[in-house]
This record gives structure tokens, sequence and C-alpha cells, in this order.
């Protein structure tokens, strides 16, 4: 009784511990969802609370991902000026202080040291690589890369002095009478170098020495100094990671590697549990969760199945796994395994990360996932993770069995190959050398210096060699890359605003769209045609959450940021004199429906999809047409769409008509439709947000956003991201709807926010893949409003065909000569083409996000590089509220994208889903490499390709005490920027003085006297020119021209 | 004959296109001149058009002269008098062979147009079309040979090409492991067809088809070989088309093809590559029309696979594998045709096919915005019926058949067991008497011979060494 007692409780308290390591480890998987919304955000969420360039560290430690750009593409930048001495010497002068100007050599400070490893690149290789370097090419016979003509002469002179002079002569005195010479034990050392070189030299024609041998001796007899060097000193010693799991050992004693064979089933049987509709035949039992449901599988013992499975149906049946909770079989499976209790945490981390994505999504699926068709049970994970522990176990007892002599148990793997050393130093002997002989030559230690060196000497230069190693230097380029960008843009940024705010007098159209980046070259050239319109950005659901669905839409979807859960449902329907043909529509829709999910069905079965097949023929027309004529197919196809299409005349069910108490259903806390309080609330907030109050013009386009693709399973995430990865229209259309009701007006007239009647608002959406614009209830636009929007759509379709045309500039399939119209109907076809990687760039190059008045920036070229977010600090209180509700959305969701960007560009098989030609959708879930890899998160090689890696800086005009007090009181905006996940500068609204935060608090950022460019228009500024532009001030942008003083 | 002068004119063009691609990229990786992606482009569009239009020219002109075989000879290759052996190059204008290279070329184009756009900037975008046109040579040799020689040689070319695009990104281990796999298999069906060449060689002295399968064009030859020597050596053939075709046993190769970008997918299981089986069945056909045992184990493969394909098709929860066994059920349907004499029906199903399924691998990765609309049309979710019948059956089978489906049959497990472990075994028993015979022959003690290396799952992609030294980190992390 006893007994049993004892065990249940120790099967608690173990079942407790499993249940906290896999918490703990459930953290640092990446947490992206299923594709279908894809939301963007930090790819380093876990480590937020560290500094970002630890957290880069513990990222490469936990993952092996990489935590910058490898140093040679920073070299590149370098050598093409992106990174200037400058940038790098600020760096370092910032990160040694008062230390850099210590000397750690004769003549050379810390800071020139790192300097010289920074300026040109470090040769490193393992130790055979630098023996066959030394030994069998003529590397030690030039000076290595880096130094310069004057160090190389002064070096070579002394040497040649030294050697006339002293070596020689010394030398051949030495030999006569040996016991009277004093020598140090330096020197002593110059000497054992000199007899050890003299054979290889002929010493008989000294006085006849080229220059080439003179440089060849001076070399050969420092690299013998180095290697002595190398030898005499020792490198900092490094923890390898120890192997924890079987395989690791086992992998390194046979080379076999067990995670493939379990790998291969795992990912099969979870893409069976968690797919949302692919296949046509569910697997058994799946309600029963992921453990049971593959024990119910497995049970059976197949003769013919792989080998390595046998043991599988004994275990399932023999071990009783069935009647074991998922956690108590963990325990099992680890017990049996012979992990200690004492590293179950760590061992059950490593066994989830083995295959990230897998489980990631599987945990996704389980905790964040209600909207999917079929989400899977609370506690999936932990399912997994015994599914996989059982696998494990014969997997390893398989591979062990085979590869290894004897019956080896599982400890005993455990402990193979542990008698090696776990920490080994960094650098061996010849390693060491190599890098202090290039050094020497950088700095001009010439032999005769170095003689004099002592152990020490040399052990304090080794140390600093290796304190600055790969990723340090790495992080430093980094550093330097962002400073060089800063720079730029805050001196821009502060010659721009110390002109006059650039509001225009008189206001005949003003654009409200979202903060995205993309719409950056959009309004400008709206500017641009028009000195009388007035641009804005708030976030794109422009302050109305809901779930909507559309009219020939099935489901209602979220349109809002994802950290809002919406209260209210809006539906689109049809008008209500077109019922009957609305209906008609709609049964042809279900019918065509049926029809072509019936081909999709039987063109996959073995009887209907031989008839299928036999009229296969006519699919020719299609294939061909839609490879080659993509644009013309497409819009053939709309035209018969057209037929079957919802009636352009829909209005949205915005309105919450009041339920009777009989209705009311107390336990939805949604309701449909909006209550008038909650629209006055939703304009007034948006009306704050952009500081607008009272200044509305005679018509407001309302500019929601979203982008349309083909064979792209990441679309999702080229839509609006404040619309939770949706098509952002309809919140558009919602906010002008609500803004145009005179009872909103009335609502709001009393709380002081006057909408003149003359004032009409538009909801109206643009496609940034094809730069199409759209607009809702047109028919509704009063008669007195009908010019106005003629006009105003007139400059609308301009400035989306110029932005098509500056968007067109990065794409290499098309000239950089053409025509706007070209442009457009290139974009247009970009968005039809199957075989298009690439439909638009999405957020790439993203690098700052300016929350301040347009007026301060108007007139300035971004690049499309900057989220715009209008604010306008003379409306906002002393406490900066509507600022707080500004950067609480603005700083994760614009430094969310920023940061997802940034790791999918420095790594991008690593953090990023690599390539975008292999991908395979998978259960609807997400996309794999093939028919079975893991599951890839992140972005892919294709969205990021021109992506530069900075982290984000945002520039809000206000004083920093308000951020500082912003700060304060929100520990989210506070960790970001503190930790440096972003980088934040203020700038003054009175004035063009701009300061920035560092550790210390902000600081007064000085601008240098760089001048900005300036030019006509946009096109004169990027015409021509395909790669990332400067700032420029565009004059036909601007709506005062500054005055001359 | 002024057609037939035309026509062996044409023919000569239509050979030469894709060889003339194949040279152009060959010759200018070779001499490191990279050609930029447009001149790539156009000089894919202008060789394979300029077949795929001399092609049609041939059909036009069969059709109004109404001859239905034409022969363009470009003689022998390799001769070796000695032993009486000759590489017979010419190639063959009839009812089979002129809708075949039209499908291969048009397949050919579409993709290659959709592979311009699809790989533009990629690192191996030169890589790609390298392959690419090695392919198109390899299927249009293979749908107009008129030797079984020159069939041989097309087929190898589309083994090798295939094989190589299956491991394009090479820098990732599993797309290597693959594509080694798939040429494994490829390399035991060519194995099997070069044996049914000597063997038909053997017999007739020749390898024309027209000499072994008499005069009348296809369909309508009757073989001339008697009926033993027609059952072994379509027994070879058979066994050379399940392995390109991916029959049973062959099967388990297919999913591992996807590892390719998705044009090549295409090419392969959708389209060309995975018909080619069929193809040889079809040429050949006067041969199984010669043996009965022959035919029914035609049918027999053909049912037995379809059914597989059909179940395992069932269960794939990834786009790609679901298309690629949907397609193996009809090939194998294709198969069966060919196997119950129906040739035109086979020809017609291979070619409706494969547009059908190229068209819905090229938008496989659409398939989330698809079934979206279809969600919306439907105005609901898209039910997944599993086939009415498997509620009849009892839980247990029901378990055990989707277990079978879901690891495909055990195919891959069933070949190494019986197929390459044995194998393997013989070959280290050879290997030990080997080393023994030189101990004694050179008078060294007999030492204990270590075995073979090879003697690993065949799965595996990283060969095992016996030797203790670790493998570099770097690659440990990131296997």
């Amino acid at each position: 009784m006893n007994v049993t007692v004892e065990s249940k409780s120790t099967n608690e308290s173990a079942a407790s511990i499993v249940r906290h390591a896999i918490d703990h480890a459930a953290h640092y998987l990446p947490s992206q969802g299923p594709i279908a919304v894809f939301v963007h955000h930090n790819t380093l969420h876990a480590f937020e609370s560290m500094r970002f360039e630890e957290a880069v560290e513990a990222g490469y430690n936990k993952y092996g991902s990489q935590p910058y750009w490898p140093e040679a593409r920073y070299r590149k930048e370098y050598a093409r000026g992106r990174i200037t001495d400058k940038d790098i010497d600020a760096v370092l002068l910032d990160d040694l202080r008062q230390h850099g100007l210590e000397e750690i050599a004769q003549g050379t400070t810390r800071f020139e040291l790192y300097q010289s490893l920074m300026k040109s690149p470090v040769l490193e290789g393992s130790d055979a690589e630098l023996r066959w370097l030394t030994a069998q090419t003529d590397a030690l016979d030039h000076f290595c890369q880096g130094v310069s003509e004057a160090v190389k002469s002064q070096m070579v002179d002394t040497m040649r002095h030294w050697t006339m002079r002293d070596l020689r002569t010394a030398n051949a005195f030495r030999s006569d009478i040996q016991a009277n010479v004093d020598a140090s034990k330096h020197t002593e050392n110059s000497f054992a170098i000199f007899k050890h070189l003299e054979a290889f030299f002929p010493f008989s024609t000294i006085e006849d020495w080229s220059k080439a041998t003179w440089q060849k001796w001076t070399l050969h007899f420092l690299w013998q100094d180095c290697i002595r060097a190398g030898e005499a000193t020792r490198s900092r010693r490094i923890a390898k990671q120890p192997y924890l799991r079987h395989r690791d050992r086992l992998l390194n004693e046979v080379s076999e590697d067990c995670d493939l064979i379990v790998h291969d089933l795992l990912i099969r049987f979870s893409a069976a549990m968690m797919d949302q509709g692919v296949a046509t035949w569910q697997i058994p039992n799946r309600s029963e969760g992921f453990y049971r449901c593959f024990l119910t599988l497995f049970q059976d013992q197949v003769p013919w199945a792989e080998r390595w499975m046998a043991p599988l149906a004994k275990i399932i049946r023999d071990e009783d796994l069935i009647s074991k909770s998922p956690l108590e079989s963990i325990a099992h499976s680890l017990s049996v395994m012979g992990v200690p209790i004492s590293e179950w945490d760590s061992y059950i981390e490593r066994t989830l990360l083995a295959l990230p994505g897998w489980s990631g999504m599987v945990d996704q699926m389980a905790t964040n996932a209600d909207w999917t068709l079929s989400p899977a049970k609370v506690g999936s994970l932990d399912e997994f993770l015994a599914v996989r522990l059982v696998l494990d176990r014969i997997a390893v007892r398989f591979i062990a069995n085979k590869n290894l002599c004897g019956q080896k148990s599982f400890h005993e793997i455990l402990q193979l190959g542990s008698r090696s050393a776990i920490d080994s130093p960094l650098a061996s002997c010849r390693q060491r050398a190599f890098h202090l002989f290039q050094t020497a030559q950088k700095l001009g230690w010439d032999p005769k210096l170095l003689s004099q060196w002592s152990t020490a000497q040399w052990q304090t230069i080794v140390d600093e060699l290796e304190h600055c190693d790969g990723v340090s230097r790495r992080r430093v380029f980094q550093l330097a890359y962002e400073r060089n960008y800063r720079i730029q843009v805050l001196d821009s940024i502060s010659e721009h605003a110390r002109g006059p705010l650039q509001v225009p007098a008189k206001v005949r159209l003003q654009v409200i769209t979202c903060i995205d980046d993309r719409e950056e070259s959009f309004r400008r050239h709206l500017e641009e045609l028009d000195p009388m319109i007035e641009t804005f950005g708030a976030p794109g659901f422009f302050a109305v959450p809901m779930y909507f669905r559309g009219a020939a839409d099935a489901h209602f979807i979220p349109l809002c940021p994802v950290i809002i859960k919406p209260k209210n449902y809006v539906e689109e329907v049809g008008p209500l004199s077109a019922v009957q043909a609305e209906l008609r529509r709609s049964q042809t829709r279900r019918l065509l429906g049926k029809a072509s999910h019936g081909v999709h069905l039987s063109s996959r079965s073995l009887i209907s999809g031989t008839l299928t097949a036999l009229l296969g023929s006519l699919s020719a027309f299609p294939l061909v047409a839609r490879v080659l004529f993509p644009r013309l197919t497409s819009r053939i196809r709309s035209m018969f769409a057209g037929l079957v299409k919802p009636t352009i005349a829909t209005r949205l069910e915005l309105e919450r008509i009041e339920l009777t108490d009989d209705d009311a259903i107390d336990d939805n806390p949604c309701t449909e439709g909006f209550t008038l309080e909650e629209m006055a609330n939703a304009i007034q907030r948006l009306a704050g947000d952009l500081g607008i109050a009272n200044k509305f013009a005679r018509l407001v386009v309302v500019l929601g956003h979203g982008s349309s693709s083909l064979n792209n399973p990441h679309e999702s995430a080229y839509n609006c991201g404040a619309c939770g990865g949706g098509r952002g229209g309809p919140n558009a259309r919602a906010n002008a709807a609500m803004a145009n009701d005179p009872r909103v007006r009335r609502i709001l007239r009393e709380r002081g926010l006057a909408i003149d009647d003359s004032t009409y608002f538009l909801g109206a959406y643009h496609n940034t893949c094809n730069d199409a614009i759209s607009y809702f209830d047109l028919e509704r636009i009063p008669q007195s409003h009908q010019s106005d929007f003629l006009a105003a759509s007139k400059t609308i379709t301009e400035a989306a065909k110029r932005n098509a045309h500056e968007r067109s500039r990065r794409f290499e399939s098309i000239e950089l000569d053409s025509s706007f119209d070209e442009a457009l109907n290139h974009v247009e076809g970009r968005s039809e083409d199957l075989g298009q990687a690439r439909p638009e760039y999405n957020h790439a190059t993203n690098a700052v996000c300016i929350i301040a008045r347009r007026g301060r920036t108007r007139g300035l070229f971004l690049d499309r590089r900057s989220f715009l977010n209008s604010y306008d600090p003379t409306t906002d209180d002393a406490n900066g509220s509507i600022l707080t509700r500004i950067m609480q959305a603005a700083v994760p969701v614009c430094g969310g994208i920023n940061l997802e960007y940034y790791f999918s560009t420095v790594d991008s098989s690593g953090y990023g889903c690599g390539s975008k030609l292999p991908h395979n959708i998978t259960s609807l879930i997400g996309v794999m490499e093939g028919a079975a890899s893991d599951l890839r998160t992140g972005l892919s090689q294709q969205m990021v390709e021109i992506h530069e890696p900075v982290r984000i800086l945002f520039l809000v005009e206000t004083q920093p005490e308000v951020i500082l007090s912003i700060m304060s009181k929100n520990p989210l905006i506070d960790n970001y920027i503190r930790n440096e996940w972003v980088q934040i500068a203020t700038l003054d609204p009175n004035s063009a003085n701009i300061q920035l935060f560092t550790q210390s608090g902000f600081h007064p950022y000085t601008p240098s006297e760089a001048i900005l460019p300036k030019s006509k228009t946009s096109l004169d500024w990027y015409r021509g020119w395909r790669d990332h532009l400067g700032f420029a001030r565009i004059e036909s942008g601007m709506v005062h021209q500054e005055v001359k003083s | 004959m002024n057609t037939a002068v035309l026509v062996n004119f044409l023919g000569f063009s239509t050979v030469l296109a894709p060889l003339l691609f194949l040279l152009v990229i060959g010759c200018s990786m070779l001499l490191q001149y990279e050609l930029s992606e447009v001149a790539v482009g156009r000089w894919m569009k202008g060789t394979i058009g300029f077949g795929l239009l001399t092609s049609v020219s041939i059909l036009a002109i069969m059709l109004l002269a109404r001859s239905f075989r034409e022969v363009v000879d470009l003689g022998n290759l390799v001769t070796i008098e000695d032993v009486h052996f000759h590489f017979h190059l010419s190639f063959i204008f009839d009812r089979l062979s002129v809708p075949m290279v039209i499908l291969s070329l048009v397949l050919c184009f579409t993709i290659g147009s959709f592979g311009i756009s699809y790989l533009h900037r990629d690192n191996g975008f030169h890589r790609f079309f390298l392959f690419f046109s090695m392919f198109a040579v390899g299927m249009v040799f293979a749908s107009l040979a008129a030797t079984i020689e020159t069939l041989f040689l097309g087929w190898e070319f589309v083994g090798l090409s295939s094989a190589l695009l299956i491991a394009y990104f090479h820098e990732r281990v599993s797309p290597v492991a693959n594509g080694l796999r798939v040429w494994t298999v490829y390399r035991i069906a060519d194995a099997a067809f070069l044996a049914a060449a000597v063997l038909l060689h053997h017999e007739t002295g020749e390898g024309q088809f027209i000499g072994m399968m008499s005069s009348e064009p296809w369909p309508y030859g009757v073989s001339t070989l008697d009926s033993v020597v027609a059952f072994w050596a379509g027994l070879l053939l058979l066994i050379a088309a399940a392995g390109k075709s991916g029959l049973i046993p062959f099967s388990g190769w297919l999913p591992r093809a996807m590892e390719g970008p998705t044009p090549s997918s295409a090419v392969f299981y959708g389209a060309l590559s995975v018909h080619l089986g069929a193809f040889l069945l079809l040429r050949v056909s006067p041969i199984i029309d010669q043996s009965f045992p022959l035919r029914c184990l035609v049918i027999a493969i053909g049912l037995i696979t379809a059914i597989y394909a059909a179940f395992t098709a069932r269960v794939q929860t990834d786009v790609k594998s679901s298309l690629a066994f949907a397609s193996l059920t009809q090939v194998s349907l294709i198969v069966v045709e060919i196997g119950c004499g129906f040739l035109y029906l086979a020809l017609i199903h291979m070619i409706g096919h494969a547009c059908l399924r190229t068209l819905q691998l090229l938008r496989a990765p659409t398939l989330l915005r698809d079934y979206k609309t279809l969600e919306n049309a439907l105005g609901g979710s898209l039910s997944v019926r599993a086939p009415a019948w498997i509620k009849w059956t009892s839980p247990s089978i029901q378990r055990r058949l989707y277990r079978a489906a879901m690891e495909r049959g055990y195919l891959d497990a069933i070949l190494d067991e019986c197929f390459a472990k044995p194998f393997l075994r013989i070959f280290n028993a050879f290997d030990r008497l080997e080393r023994s015979w030189i101990c004694i022959l050179s008078g060294e003690p007999l030492k204990a011979t270590s075995k073979l290396n090879m003697e690993t799952n065949t799965k595996k992609p990283i060969g095992t060494t016996h030797d203790s030294a670790p493998i570099p980190s770097s690659t440990r992390e990131h296997s």
C-alpha cells in the first residue's frame, strides 16, 4: 500500500517536472500560427527581456541561427561605402570608451588594434588550412591585404637595418665568443630565428638583395616570431554545447542520425493530425488526441513495416502506454532512456527544438487557433512530445544496436564520447600565430620591436584579439551599418523640418491611409500632384475593430490588430431591391463552386479521375494562357467572374439593431453591428490620433489596403498588419459610413468635434500589389460632392500609377526607362502571374517609423522605407495620452515587422523559411521544403532579398520627457526601447532639434553639415536607379518653398 | 517524294532544336560565359518554340498527305564492326510519336516560361535550365525514337536530368539523398531496359522498331518475335517502365521527387517523366500483344498500382504528394488500358492527364487561396468525405488500411529489405572473397576483413563510415 502511494506521489512530482519543462520549452518554439493568417512578430520574442545584442547571441546558442549577417557581407557594404570608417570609429569609441586609449603594445592603443581588425579582412581558417596556406602558398612572401605602403616600407627598412647591423654581425660575433654575450632571453629568440632561416636565404649576397627578398625576409622572420608567440600563449577556452540527447551522442559516435527516421514518420503523422482539409481521408480516431491516436494506429505488428519500428507495437502493448497520461508517458520514456531527472528540463527542450517548426505549430494549433476548421486539443504539445519520445526510444535502440558492438544500455549511450573534453581552446597555436602575424603587419610591428616583447605582452595581445572575435566584429559592423543610416535619417529630417510646417492653406482633399511603409510613396505622389491635398497615416483598421463577412464570403474574419479581440460583427449584404438577382447569383456561384470542387476532388481519385483526365486536354488552354499571358487571362477571367460576383451596390449592416429582451442572448458578449455611441467613439478616436479636429476638407478618402497575388502561400503576410493579416477595405468603408452618419456627427458635435456638413467621407481600398484603387458606396455620394469625387479619383489614379512606377524600379524584370503606364501594366501582370515569386516586396527595406505631423516631413523623399504615423503634439495633453495609445500599437507592430525582417534577412534558412521555390503547402497550415521537412517559419529569401537589416528608428515629434513618462508607464514599450530592440529619437515640435535615446537617456543630436539634395519631383530623384536611395527634398511636394535666409 | 523530304527536314529540325538549346546553355556554362536571364529565356523560347512549330507542321503534313509513318535516319552513331554492334540513331514520326513530341514540347515551353520568372534571381538559374534543356532533349529523343537504342539515349537523358533536378538544392541534405534514391531506382529500370535492348538485338539483329514490329504503322504493328522471347523482352521492358513511371514496387520514389523547385516537380510526376514508362509500353505494344501472360502482368501491375495510389493519395496531407499519387493513379490506369489494348484511349488519356496535372501542379502553391474561393462559393467549410465504403469496414481494418496508406504501402521498406539488403550482402561477400584472395596471392596473413561501408540503410543520406572521426560541429548542428 505504502509503496503504491509513494510511487504515485513520485509519479505526480515527475509529471509536474515534465509539465514545467514543457511550458518552459514551449516558450522558445516559433510562435507563427497557421499560414492563412500571417502575423508579423519579433522572431526572438522569447528573448525580449534581454538586450538585443545578448539576445541574438542567446538565439544563436539556442537555435544555431546567425546573430548578424556574415562578416563578408558587411565587408561588401563597407567596400561600397554603406559603412564608412567614420561609422566604425564611432562605434568602437562608443564601445571602448576610456579603455580605448589604453596602450596594449608599444605605440598601439586598444582602439587602434580593434580598428585594424575591422578595416581589413582577417583571414581565419582551420589549423590544417593554415598549415597548407603557410607551407604551400606564397602567403608568407607578401604582405596581407590592408597594409599601407608606408607601413610596408617602414617595416622592411627597420628589418633591413636590424639585420645588417645587429643580427648578422652579432651572430657572427656570438659564434666566436659565446660566453661573453649578455643577450637577454628575447634577443636569444631572435638569434634562434635567424639561425633557423639563415639556410633559406642567400646571405652571401645580402648586399644585392632585391626589395622582394627583403620583404620576404621580413615576413618570414615575423612569421617565426609569431609562431613562437603562438606557442607561448594560451587561448580562451570555450565550453562546447554538451551533447544532451542520445541522438547527438550517436551521431557523433557512429555518424548516423536517428532523428532522420523519427522525423520521417513524425512529420507525416503530425501533418495528418493537424490537417485542415488537404487529405480526403482523415486519420482514424483523430478526436482522441495526438497521443492516443498514435498509439491506436501503431498498435498492430506489421511484419513488412520499416525494421526500426518493429519493437513499437510490443512496447505499446507491454508497457500499456495507452493507460498512461501523456505526461506520465514522457516521464516514463525519460526514465527508460536513463536521463537523470536533473537534466529533464534541458532534454525536453532540446527534443522539442529538434523539430521546431512542427512542435511550434502543434502548440499554436492547440492554444491559439480557435478560428481554424479543426484546432488541436489543448495539451497537444505534451502529447506530441510523448509520441516523439516513444519513437526516439526505439530509433536510438535501433541505430545503437546496428552500429555499436554489443548491446549498449541507454545510459551507456548517453556516456558515449564523454571522455573528450567539454571545453576546448578557441584556437590552436597556428591559428593564434597567424592572427598575430596579420595583426603585426597591419599595425607595423616589425620583428625588431617584437623581439623585446615578453610572453605576458603577447598574451595581452592574444586576449584582445580573441575578445574581438568574429561575432564581435560582426556586431560592430552591424552597429556601424545602423549608425550610417540613422545619421542620414536624422540629418535629413532635421534639415527638412527646419523649414515651415508644410500644411496647405486650403485643403481640397484629405486622404487617410495606413501607416504602412508602402503607402509612403503613394502619399508623396498625391501631394506632388496637388499641393492642396493633405494626407494622414493611421493604423489601417481605422479604429474600427470588427468581425467582417463579405457578401460572397463564407466566414466572418477578424479585421483588427491581433492584440484586439473585436466585439462587433459586421456583414456586407446586397440591396433589398435585388434580393432575387442576388440569390440567383449566389446560387450560380454555389453551382460553379461545387463543380470546381468536384473537379478538384475527382481529379485525385480513381474512377472519376479517368473521366477528368480524358477531358484534361482542355486544361492545356488555361495552362498556356495563364503562364504566358497572365494579365490578359486574368482580365478575361474577371470578365466572366463579373457575371456571378455580388453586385457592387452592397451595403454594410453596420448599425446595431437593438434586440428585444426576448431575443437577447446574455452569454454572447459580441453583438451585431455598432451602436451610435461606439461609432462616435471610433471616429473621435481616429480624429484624435490624426490631430485632424475641426479641419476636415470637403472630401475625405479613407483608404484601406491589402494585396493579392497568386502562387503565394504567404499572401496574408502582404496584407495589412493592422487588420491582422486581412484586407483593410471594409474597415475604411465602415469608418467612412460611420463618419457620414448625421446622428454620429451630432454626438460628436456634443463632444466638441465638429464635422462640417459639407464634409463627406469616402471609403476606398488600395491593392498594394497591382496598385488598383477601388471605392465603396459611390452611389451614395451626394450630388454636391460628385465633382469633388471625380477630380479626386483622377488624382488618386494618377498617384497610384506613379506609385507603381516608383515601385517598379526595384523589379529587375522591367526596364528602368519604362513609362508610368507600362509600369502599371507590369505590376498588374505581376499580381496575376503564377510564376512570380515576388509579387511585391512587401515591407522589405523598412527602417524608420515617423510619428509626427505630416507637415514636418512632407516633401521629403523617404524611399518607401518609413512607416508614417500622423500625430499632432499640439493637440495632445502634457502626459501624451494620445501618443501613448499610438505608441502602444506602433512600437510592437512596426517593431515586430522590422525585427522579423531583420532575422529573416541575417539568417534566411535559420530564422527565415529559406527559398520559396521548393515550398510545399502542408495541411493548409504551413509550408515544408519538399515532401517531408520541418515546417518553415519566418519570411522567404525572395521576400527579404532587398532588405537592409537595421533596427527600426522611431522618430517621434514630442519632448523627450513625454517619451520617458510613457516608457515608465508602459513596460512593453520601455522594454523594447531600453533593450535596444528599436531605436528612438524625438523631434522637437517647435524646432528642428532632435534628441536621440541611448542607454543613458536622451541626448541632443548634432546634425552633420551634409546638405540635403533637392530634386524637382520624385521621378527625377529615383529615375534610373535600382538600389536604395538617399533622402532628398522633393520640391513639387512642398507647400511652402523654403524662405531664403 | 516531296512530302518525305519535307518531313525529313522538319523532323531533323525538331530533333535539333532542343539540342541546340542544350549546347548553347552547356557551352556557355562550360566557358564560364554567363548568359543573362533574358538571353536564356530567349534561347529557350526560340529553340523549343521552333521545335514545336516544326512538329506541328509535321502533324499537319501527315494529316494532309495521309501518310502515317516517316523515318528520319541519322545513321549509326557508333559502329563496332568486329562485334557487329551499331548504335543506330533514327527517328520515327507516326501516330504515337508526333502527339507525344508535341505534348512534350508544349509542356516544356510552358514550364520553361514559367521557370524563367519563377527562378528569377535564383543562384542556380543557369543550372536549372541546363538540366531542363537536357530533359527536353531526352523527351524529344525518347518520343521520336525509331530504334530501341535511340529511345534508350533519350531515356537516360530524362533520368539523369530528373535526378539532378531533384537534387537542385544541393546545399541541403535531403534533396541530395532523395535525388540519389530516385537515381538508384532509375538505374534498375535502365538496367532492365538495356537488357531488353540487348535481347531484342540478339533476336532480331537490329534495334529498329519497324523491323521488330512488322511493317504496319503504329498502332497496327504486329510483332515478329516468338511469344517466349516476347514475354522475356516484354517483362524487362515492363520493369523499365515500372521504374520510370513509379509503378509498384517502385512507387516509393514519387514523393521524394518533390524536393526540386515547383516547375521541376511539374515536369516530373505531373507531366512528362512519369508518363515515359507508359509511353514505352505504348511503343512496344505489339510485343505485349504477342504474349498473353505478359498482357495479364501489365494489367495486374497497372491495377494494383492504381488501387494502391488511389488509397495513398487520399491520406496525403501536403499538396504536392497528394498530386503525385493522384498522378500515379492515372498513369497506372493508362498502363491498364495499354494492357487491354485500348491504345488510342491510352494516348488520349495520357495527353489529357499530363496537361491537367501540370496545371494543377503549377498552381499548387495557390492551394490556400483556391480553398478559400471554394469555401466562399459554397458558403461554408469544405466537407472532407472519406469514401463511403470505408465506413462499412471495422475500425481495425480502417486503422490498418490507413496506416498502410500513410506509410505509402511500406514499399520503401520492402524494397530495402528484400532487394537492397540481399544485393549488398552478396556484394559484401564478394568483397570479402576478393580480399582474402588478395591476401592469399600476396602471401600476407589473412586479416579480419572489414565490411564494405555500404551496408547501411539505403535511406540514410549520410554514408556511414566506421572510423570514429567526429564530424565537424557545424554540419552536426544543421543536419
